[in-house]
């Protein structure tokens, strides 16, 4: 991708990019959450205020999705979004890599999130039980059938994560590169700078032209689509720790002879 | 109409091939895949994304319907909008990815 995009400002040697932003992330939430709970009070202020907004809001997203069950795995999904989140908006600072515009920073959260809910989905039905949610409410003759389609939705869980965070973070970029660099810096006010009238009239409105649109329409998209990715990663998280959850009690419904032996 | 738009079409597809005569014979050793890809690269994110968009607007036509009707479970209905429109928007991701590897990666020479 260096072929259009330039190299971040800062970059240590012998480590990639993404590393070294990924670093910068976790300097700026620890600081933050340092900042926060160093004299926390009744009465919150300023950055504990801030902080305790933020998780309130995670919180009510989990009670309305995952229910009261959820708050559980608040601190891994909280921590998730908002290391996600930082890492999108980072990658919006000029100069700055975003950490997340790399397939290894995504792969990695998207597998964190698929071993947790298989081991949160293990640990609170039992292996047993959890496989057999596998098979779903169909027939016997149709089970093995639907064992081998589940268990390749679920491998796919995490290479839709992956894939889904990483094309947006880097589309977006080449499209502001492409738009802000390649047509606006280089080619209309390069054209205006070289020297004839025609590219100075052209190429300069053309140039302001790009740079505008740029400013004040893609950067702001660019804006919307990092908290709606972080959203969405959060959102399909929790969707996916529910689902681990609450197949035991729909398994026992669908399944009357085995829930009668309970009752 | 439709036999020049056939003709334009082949013509469009043969120039790699005609581009790798000259570098061929220019003694340069890339295959003729380079140019093709990136042919199909802008094709099938046009496709796709034309495609995606058809869907998600069908997703978001639906979906404002419901919440015109019921503006109390606007919340829940913009929810799950959101997440459908991830959905069916990581489609057209996947397509971009392919078409970054055949743009940028290149694996098959």
């Amino acid at each position: 991708m260096d072929v259009i995009e330039h190299p971040p400002i800062f970059r240590l040697p012998g480590i990639p990019d993404h590393v070294t932003y990924t670093w910068v992330v976790m300097i700026v939430l620890t600081a933050i959450a340092y900042t926060a709970s160093r004299n926390v009070q009744l009465v919150p202020r300023g950055w504990q205020n801030f902080m305790e907004v933020v998780l309130v809001q995670i919180q009510t997203l989990i009670d309305d999705v995952m229910g009261p069950e959820g708050r559980r795995y608040l601190p891994l999904i909280a921590t998730l979004g908002l290391f996600i989140l930082t890492a999108n908006l980072e990658s919006l600072i000029p100069g700055f890599a975003g950490p997340t515009a790399n397939l290894n920073t995504t792969a990695a959260c998207a597998l964190i999130v698929f071993f947790s809910y298989h081991y949160i989905g293990i640990r609170k039905q039992g292996p047993i039980a959890y496989l057999k949610h596998f098979m779903g409410p169909v027939p016997l003759a149709l089970k093995p059938l639907m064992f081998v389609i589940e268990i390749i939705s679920h491998l796919a869980r995490p290479l839709s994560l992956t894939l889904r965070l990483f094309g947006n973070m880097v589309g977006g970029h080449i499209l502001l590169a492409i738009i802000f660099f390649l047509m606006g810096l280089h080619g209309l006010i390069g054209w205006a700078l070289s020297g004839s009238v025609p590219g100075a009239i052209v190429g300069g409105l053309g140039g302001i032209v790009m740079i505008v649109f740029t400013v004040g329409f893609l950067y702001p998209l660019k804006l919307l689509v990092s908290v709606l990715q972080a959203f969405i990663f959060v959102m399909l998280t929790m969707l996916y720790i529910s689902g681990a959850i609450e197949e035991a009690e729909h398994g026992h419904d669908s399944a009357p002879g085995h829930g009668s032996a309970h009752h | 109409m439709r036999r020049s738009l056939v003709f334009t079409a082949m013509a469009l597809l043969t120039t790699p091939a005609l581009a790798y005569a000259q570098t061929a014979a220019a003694g340069d050793a890339r295959g003729w895949i380079g140019p093709y890809a990136v042919i199909v690269a802008g094709f099938a994110m046009a496709f796709a994304a034309g495609l995606c968009g058809l869907g998600q607007g069908r997703a978001v036509a639906a979906a404002v319907d419901a919440m015109a009707r019921q503006p109390g479970a606007a919340a829940r209905i913009q929810t799950a909008m959101i997440i459908g429109l991830a959905l069916i928007e990581s489609l057209a991701i996947y397509v971009l990815v392919v078409a970054m590897i055949l743009l940028f990666v290149q694996p098959i020479k």
